[in-house]
């Protein structure tokens, strides 16, 4: 009898249990799914391809205004403009040009307007072996120091390439070096970075590297 | 211990102690509020979404679907990504360009580690913005040294570059050796001709094998249903690379093989700031790559042990 | 023809049937077993309509204790069917009705990889890609091709010989020695087969230099060899306990020397890695220094590994004493050998091969509720199996169960 009474027992129990997990599973008691993470999208200036700066070459085409080029609008013709230095042999940058930052070579090197501007004709380059460039082939005169630059440059291995590397099946754009690069303070600013990455299940702890060294 | 006949079968002959009736009931106590728990056991399917039409479940494997099957299914994909964004999108199946293999050299003096490819890359690629993924992985690389342990993944600093670090992005190497392609257990990933190693996202079956496999870190699963925001959807998509997987599948780049086996530049070369990035037929004599690869000098393939052959060239501009 | 298919049908019928009765200890093993069992299919049921984002993986660690689970327990279905060896080749009588429990705990040990393997999987409904012919099973490249080969085939060796053998005893009848023996011939190869496989998952993976060691094949075989002899022994003392069937000690004093040869092999073996990694060192034993000491701050398996190592040191010193030869230190010894293994091949395996990844990022792994509860409910369905091959074969073995007491049965009302 004991046999058969605690068998009773047992399967009541397990008729019990069950019952409990239907209920259990019906209301989703355990195991909710987390969430997904809020993961804020990213702006979208981070994924825009215009460059920081406009050539020349590229307004002219996009017939936009090119009074900033005017030079002889200000300027007397035939009355090269006058250099000033400061003290300790440094170009003073005048009034009117202040927006323009020098700093094109380091220790000061090269920090003269008539290094590349012609003083006798505003609206033109000079290069150091007598060349007169047009402000639309401003890559030319930077090439004509930066040599190893300007053969990359050239075979689009430096700087930017955009379009189709197939140039059979459609346009390619090369760009000038100054879309890129400020040709009185070529060096690139830092920028902020876009965002990092984002680890599943990250369970907050920094990466080790940024801990210290080791 | 006598056997009994199995529950269910009603057993009219009590016996002397009449345990009969009350065991038959007993059994059916339990094995009732055992389907109860069975049934209700199953409800957490109801929260399924996308299970798949039987069309898309019998799916024959990329290789062995006729152009007009193809047809059928680009047709099939298109109106299941319009159902779920509403945007119509343009699904191609474009096939690699005879003489072509492509190579992508990196120009490690170049890279300002703004991460501005990553992002580039996951709006072109329509990738899961929650959970999130990303093929490519910048690291912040010690100055001299090429340990990656010693690495920065999630590096935020108010500006790049950081003096005393370089910057190397890792993405995809499309090795001409591919571990991944070896270990899938179902051919759900393979080497096309012009060196894309590409994934069937309908035949892959999700074992990850492939992602452990993978000496770069290059590979992604998608854990759950990817979610990409209506607004950012890109409609001009490719049924080997940049359509909206399924939930339960492997993803990695594909070199944006929508652009460029159209002739287009990858969508991280496009936004690169500093032009680190170059990308073309290797094929090609008077291509970008090949300049470099004549031209430069010091060159890094990843982990060039393993044996992997990596179509990505690191370089220094020297 | 139908009179022999008719006669198979009662002998199946009446061992399902069977499995539904016994004592109120066995209804309270079973009722439990079915109560963990419905809870992990509610959570695979939720990992179903989810995905795997309801478990503790991520792109960094993409394997987890599913994972880990399969691999010891293929282990386990390995071993099982060594007990076959004294039987078959030393022709060892006393053993003999034991084969079939080693042979009915690997059919249940397979079960669980399967299941294990399935629920890791990402797409299980496109398991239809991976049967050749229908799919595009990728033999001899892939070792994951092989695993389904040669665990299918395995699972079909093992039925096929227990099946026949127990419906021979049924029958009254001496089983036709070339319907079996070469079977279990070919099991026993078969059985190293899968491990060996199993092994070279892990072991051909370059990228992953924690893995990519050749010791790997032979640490397999040797702690599965340890652990599955210790579950039979655990085991078999549960028969004798709860049945009336006879098991003598001999025969588990047997087991136990394959236990304690196999473990002074594992223990060799691990020192025979960890030598190898630590005296040179080098940036390839980052995984390896990850395990036994934590990298960079993250340790969270380290006291799991060292947890390990003493169980299977304490184990290996027992099991050499003679002290283990008493029943008691026996099962204790065998409950520190299956558990240390279980982890050093489960957690000290599968997860230092992620971490840190190939890329250098280190990303812990911890297994979800959900997880647990999936895992859990395999295990229990594994065991659920297994109590109910055996609820079948003892009273087979016994002959209570035979063709003899059919008529009874078969005219008994219905």
């Amino acid at each position: 009898m004991k046999e058969s009474e605690r068998t009773s027992i047992v399967l009541t129990i397990i008729t019990g249990a069950f019952a409990v997990l239907t209920v259990a599973f019906l209301f989703n008691i355990w195991g909710h799914t987390a969430p997904l993470p809020q993961i804020p999208l990213v702006d979208p200036a981070f994924i825009q391809t215009k460059t920081v700066r406009t050539s020349y070459a590229e307004l002219a085409a996009s017939k936009q205004d090119l009074s900033d080029f005017d030079c002889y609008g200000c300027h007397e013709k035939g009355k090269p403009p006058i250099l000033r230095f400061d003290d300790k042999h440094i170009l003073v940058v005048p009034e009117e040009h202040k927006d323009i930052v020098m700093g094109h070579g380091r220790n000061n090197r090269n920090n003269l307007c008539t290094n590349c501007h012609d003083e006798n004709n505003l609206e033109h380059f000079q290069t150091r072996d007598g060349r007169e460039l047009k402000f639309s082939e401003s890559s030319q005169l930077c090439g004509s120091c930066h040599g190893p630059t300007f053969r990359d440059w050239n075979a689009g291995a430096h700087g930017r390439t955009s379009g189709h590397w197939n140039r059979e099946m459609g346009a390619f754009t090369r760009k000038d070096c100054v879309s890129c690069h400020n040709p009185h303070s070529p060096k690139f600013p830092g920028r902020q970075p876009a965002p990092a990455p984002h680890t599943l299940h990250f369970t907050g702890k920094p990466s080790p590297s940024a801990e210290g060294e080791h | 211990m006598s056997d009994h006949p199995s529950n269910g079968e009603r057993n009219p002959a009590p016996d002397a102690d009449g345990m009969s009736r009350r065991s038959f009931l007993r059994m059916s106590a339990v094995f009732g509020s055992g389907l109860a728990a069975l049934a209700a056991g199953l409800s957490p399917l109801r929260e399924l979404q996308n299970f798949p039409s039987l069309d898309e479940f019998m799916q024959k494997y990329y290789k062995e679907l006729t152009p007009a099957e193809m047809e059928k299914v680009l047709k099939r994909i298109e109106l299941e990504v319009e159902r779920q964004y509403g945007i119509r999108p343009h699904v191609r199946d474009l096939k690699p360009i005879d003489g072509v293999e492509f190579a992508y050299c990196l120009n490690l003096t170049r890279c300002i580690g703004c991460r501005k490819c990553v992002h580039a890359c996951v709006a072109e690629n329509n990738q899961s913005r929650s959970p999130e993924i990303q093929y490519i992985r910048v690291l912040q690389m010690q100055n001299g040294s090429m340990d990656m342990e010693k690495a920065v993944h999630d590096y935020n600093p108010e500006k790049v570059p950081e003096k005393g670090h370089f910057y190397m992005p890792v993405q995809c190497q499309q090795c001409k050796n591919p571990p991944c392609v070896k270990v899938c257990p179902v051919h759900a990933t393979w080497q096309e001709p012009d060196g894309i190693t590409v994934i069937d996202y309908n035949w892959c079956i999700g074992c990850r094998y492939c992602e452990a496999a993978c000496p770069y870190w290059a590979r992604r699963f998608n854990f759950t249903k990817p979610t990409i925001p209506k607004d950012r959807l890109n409609p001009n998509m490719d049924y080997l690379s940049n359509r909206p997987r399924p939930q339960g599948t492997m993803e990695k780049c594909h070199f944006c093989l929508q652009r460029t086996r159209a002739g287009r530049y990858p969508a991280c070369v496009e936004v690169c700031p500093t032009g680190t990035r170059k990308f073309g037929n290797v094929l090609d004599p008077n291509s970008e790559v090949s300049y470099i690869l004549k031209n430069k000098r010091v060159f890094i393939q990843l982990k060039e042990e393993l044996g992997t052959s990596p179509r990505f060239f690191y370089y220094f501009d020297v | 023809m139908m009179a022999a298919g008719r006669n198979y049908c009662v002998f199946l019928r009446r061992s399902a049937g069977i499995a539904f009765v016994g004592d109120w200890r066995y209804y309270a093993w079973m009722g439990v077993l079915t109560v963990i069992c419905l809870a992990g299919l509610n959570a695979y049921c939720r990992q179903f309509a989810h995905g795997l984002v309801v478990t503790g993986m991520c792109d960094q660690v993409s394997w987890g204790v599913y994972i880990a689970n399969f691999t010891f327990l293929v282990g386990v279905a390995a071993a099982a069917v060594m007990m076959v060896i004294p039987v078959y080749i030393y022709d060892n009588e006393e053993l003999h009705d034991l084969v079939i429990f080693g042979e009915l705990l690997a059919v249940a040990a397979i079960i669980m990889c399967l299941s294990f393997v399935t629920v890791d999987l990402g797409r299980p409904d496109r398991f239809w890609h991976l049967i050749p012919g229908l799919g595009q099973l990728n033999f001899p490249a892939s070792m994951l091709s092989w695993d389904v080969i040669v665990l299918n085939g395995y699972l079909l060796l093992n039925v096929h010989i227990c099946g026949y053998l127990l419906y021979c005893r049924y029958r009254n009848k001496k089983p036709e020695k070339w319907f079996y023996i070469p079977f279990v011939f070919i099991a026993i190869i078969w059985a190293v087969s899968i491990h060996t496989v199993t092994a070279f998952l892990y072991v051909g993976l370059g990228g992953r230099p924690f893995w990519n060691q050749a010791i790997i094949g032979p640490r397999f075989l040797a702690s599965a060899f340890t652990a599955g002899p210790a579950l039979i022994i655990l085991a078999l003392q549960v028969i004798r306990h709860v049945t009336q069937y006879h098991i003598t000690d001999k025969a588990l004093l047997t087991l136990r020397g394959i236990v304690q040869v196999s473990m002074i092999i594992n223990v060799f073996l691990l020192m025979c890695e960890v030598f190898t990694e630590f005296y040179a060192g080098g940036l390839h034993i980052a995984s390896s220094k990850y395990l036994y000491f934590g990298l960079h701050g993250y340790h969270a398996l380290v006291p799991w590994i060292w947890t390990a190592i003493t169980f299977n040191l304490t184990a290996m010193v027992l099991l050499v004493l003679p002290v283990s030869r008493s029943l008691k230190w026996l099962n204790l010894t065998c409950v520190l050998c299956i558990t240390g293994i279980w982890i050093e091949k489960g957690m000290g395996l599968v997860i230092p091969g992620f971490i840190p990844t190939p890329l250098g990022q280190i990303v812990e792994y911890s297994p979800t509720l959900n997880e647990t509860l999936v895992c859990l409910g395999i295990w229990a369905f594994g065991l659920l199996c297994y109590t109910v091959f055996l609820r079948m074969a003892v009273p087979i073995l016994q002959g209570q169960l035979s063709k003899a007491n059919e008529r009874e049965y078969l005219t008994s009302p219905h």
